[in-house]
C-alpha cells in the first residue's frame, strides 16, 4: 500500500499544530505556541506533547502495522511519556486511578483543580 | 473498558467570557457532526469492521473522540463562567438558562436536542467508512466557521487542534476504506 506518511514533526510540533505528520498536516489560522507560566504548567505540556503523539502515531499504527521503524519510536516516546507522567502525578498529585501516588492518606484524587477548571 | 486521565488532550484556559462563542459551541457538542455523534458513531460501528484493523482503528479515534467532548465541555463552561441572566438572555441563551441554568446539555448551536439517529450505523464497513469520511469533513468545516466568530487566542487554539484531528481522522479513514477496497476485492460501485 502506497504510505505517504514518512515524515514526522518533532512531538512538540505536531502537538501544536495538532499532526504529527508532515505530508497530510493542513495548516489553518496560525499555530499556536505554549508559554507555561510555571514549572506545573511546563511538565504538562511535556506530558500533552507525548500522548499526543502517542495518540496520532496510534492512529497511524492500526493501518500500517508493519512499519517497525514507527513502532520503534513509539515506544520511545511511549517509554518517555511514563517517565514524565511519574514525574507530574509525583510533584502535583495523581491524574490516572492507577496511580503510584493514591497509597496515601487523605484519598487524594477528589483533589482540584479539575481538568475543565482554568 | 475505558480509563479517565485527569487532564485534557489539549490544555483550555478561556479568560474572556463569550457567550456568542458558547452558543455557537454547541454544534461540536450535541450538533449532527460534533464530538459526541462521532464518539458514538465509531465505537458502535467498530463491531462490523472486517478485521483488527478497523476495529482498532474505530476504537481509538472514538475514543479519542470522547477526550474532545471534554475539550469542547471545558470550552463552554469557561465561556458561560459567571454569566448573569441578563447577559443569557441578550445572548439568545434564555431557553438554556431556564432548562439546564449554567450546566451542559446536548444540543446543537439552534438549541436543537441531541438525537441516536446521528450515529449512523449501517452494518456494512464501507457504507460506514464512507459515512465517516463525510462526517469528518463536515466537523472540519464547522470548526473553520467557528473559527471566524472569534478573535480570542485562547478560543482560536484549541479549536485549531480540533480542527486539525479532523484533517488526521478524515486520512486515517480513508486510508483504511483504501485498504479495505483492496483486500476485499471491492470497487466504488460495489
Ligand atoms: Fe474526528
Amino acid at each position: 500500500m502506497l504510505n505517504e506518511n514518512k515524515i514526522l514533526f518533532d512531538p512538540y510540533q505536531g502537538f501544536i499544530r495538532g499532526n504529527m505528520f508532515e505530508s497530510i498536516f493542513d495548516q489553518y489560522g496560525n499555530i499556536y505556541s505554549f508559554k507555561p507560566i510555571n514549572e506545573q504548567a511546563k511538565l504538562l505540556t511535556y506530558l500533552d506533547m507525548l500522548e499526543f503523539a502517542c495518540i496520532d502515531i496510534g492512529l497511524y499504527l492500526d493501518i500500517y502495522n508493519d512499519d517497525n521503524k514507527k513502532i520503534e519510536y513509539y515506544n520511545e516516546l511511549n517509554k518517555e511519556k511514563k517517565r514524565i507522567l511519574d514525574e507530574y502525578e509525583s510533584k502535583f498529585g495523581p491524574i490516572e486511578l492507577c496511580s503510584d501516588y493514591l497509597n496515601r492518606s487523605p484519598w487524594s484524587w477528589d483533589n482540584d483543580p479539575w481538568p475543565w477548571e482554568v | 473498558m475505558w480509563k479517565y486521565v485527569k487532564k485534557l488532550e489539549y490544555p483550555v484556559n478561556i479568560q474572556k467570557k463569550d457567550l456568542n462563542m458558547a452558543k455557537a459551541l454547541m454544534a461540536q457538542y450535541g450538533g449532527p457532526d460534533g464530538e459526541l455523534a462521532a464518539s458514538l458513531r465509531y465505537i458502535n460501528q467498530r463491531y462490523n469492521m472486517p478485521d483488527g484493523r478497523g476495529k482498532a482503528l474505530l476504537t481509538d479515534i472514538g475514543t479519542e473522540e470522547l477526550a474532545h467532548i471534554e475539550i469542547i465541555a471545558a470550552m463552554v463552561h469557561q465561556l458561560m463562567k459567571g454569566a448573569s441572566i441578563e447577559e443569557l438572555k441578550q445572548n439568545g441563551l434564555t431557553a438554556q438558562f431556564v432548562e439546564h441554568d449554567h450546566a451542559l446539555f446536548p444540543v446543537d448551536a439552534a438549541m436543537v436536542p441531541f438525537t441516536a439517529t446521528y450515529i449512523e450505523t449501517s452494518g456494512d464497513w464501507d457504507a460506514d467508512l464512507v459515512s465517516d469520511m463525510a462526517a469528518e469533513k463536515r466537523a472540519k468545516v464547522t470548526y473553520e466557521n467557528l473559527m471566524k466568530m472569534t478573535n480570542d487566542p485562547d478560543v482560536l487554539a484549541p479549536l485549531s487542534f480540533l480542527r486539525q484531528r479532523e484533517v488526521v481522522h478524515y486520512q486515517r479513514f480513508k486510508e483504511l476504506r483504501e485498504f479495505y477496497k483492496q483486500k476485499y476485492q471491492k470497487k466504488d460501485n460495489q
